[in-house]
């Protein structure tokens, strides 16, 4: 369990994995896992101009 | 099974689509090297340790560009290659590839100014899309019903600053369905397609469109495998539109999303891009 960085929402693992991006359950934020074991968030990066498919 | 094979994914963030393709990895006994797209650095000389094979999943165009670059410099091969990338990559070379191969492609004009951009879309005519040269998702992209809304989104896309948004690439807005489609390429073979339903008349999945399965038909695998050839091969996603005259090509993805196709269609799209990466890494 860990703290989203913009609204202080707990925030659970469920499954996830390091660097996968998910949404904050209260917020919506996008988060990224920076680590699992402790498990600890931060925002995503937010999409650059150059991004795509 | 691998065989010690080590595959480097080289990636921006962890999506749907670069777990599927971990986990696709590590059900056939693949090593997998993590290759974060803003961690690296890249010597002139080859670093120790490098994998045998490169999936390209950096979402960043210029990112991919350079990283491909690199490790073609250090002898690793890339899925997709770096040319791949940077022709796919680029909506103006792309369209003039396709145009050089025969491929049907709505028909596009260049412009390199402002004021040559209000030209280009008087030759093109009304409805007309413009379109940024890199980026997708149908992010700044404009459809205009007239020389007014047109001038106005280009005078918005030159107070942007940038030298690039004063390249300008202008499509005629093609009458179709309030669908398109998109085939999926692995290799040689188109492994999925399916129909994306929009009202908007952007019908991208990242913009909420809805998905269904689309037949393999031979008219619809024959264009997809050219547009991808005429790419350079590797795994790409073609995008086309069913016009009054036949299916049309708009776009080839050099790093595409497969998360709602997947779904779509129950292919195991991730697997195969990973059985190909292994193939590619073992020529």
């Amino acid at each position: 369990m860990t703290e989203c960085p913009e609204c202080a929402a707990a925030v659970a693992n469920h499954d996830l994995i390091l660097g996968e991006v998910f949404p904050c359950p209260d917020c919506g934020t996008e988060l990224e896992v920076l680590a699992t074991e402790p498990f600890a968030v931060q925002p995503a990066p937010a999409e650059a101009e150059d991004w795509g498919e | 099974m691998s065989n010690g094979f080590r595959l480097g994914l080289f990636y921006t963030i962890v999506r749907p689509e670069e777990k599927a393709l971990l986990a696709a990895a590590e059900a056939r006994g693949v090593a997998v090297d993590r290759l974060p797209d803003d961690e690296l650095t890249y010597p002139l000389d080859p670093p120790a340790g490098l994998p045998d094979l490169v999936l390209n999943r950096s979402v960043s165009h210029t990112r991919a560009t350079y990283a491909g670059r690199c490790y073609e410099h250090y002898g690793v091969r890339t899925v997709n290659a770096p040319d791949v990338v940077e022709l796919a990559g680029d909506k103006i070379r792309a369209s003039f590839r396709l145009r050089e191969r025969g491929v049907p492609t709505p028909r596009t004009v260049v412009a390199l100014s402002p004021e040559a951009a209000l030209r280009a879309v008087e030759e093109i005519g009304y409805p007309a899309v413009l379109k940024p040269a890199t980026g997708s998702w149908g992010r700044l992209m404009a459809k205009v019903d007239s020389a007014r809304e047109a001038e106005q989104v280009i005078e918005h896309k030159t107070a942007l600053g940038s030298p690039v948004h004063s390249v300008f690439y202008v499509q005629e807005f093609v009458p179709k369905p309030d669908r398109d489609l998109r085939a999926f390429v692995v290799g040689r073979e188109v492994v999925a397609a399916m129909y994306r339903a929009s009202a908007d008349w952007r019908t991208n999945a990242a913009r909420g469109a809805t998905t269904e399965p689309a037949p393999l038909t031979s008219e619809l695998v024959e264009l997809a495998l050219r547009a991808a050839d005429a790419m350079g091969g590797g795994v790409l996603a073609v995008d086309l539109m069913e016009s009054p005259a036949g299916l049309v090509v708009h776009e080839v993805n050099p790093t595409p999303e497969f998360k709602a196709l997947a779904a779509a269609t129950g292919t195991d799209v991730a697997g195969r891009i990973v059985d190909y990466a292994i193939s590619e890494g073992r020529r």
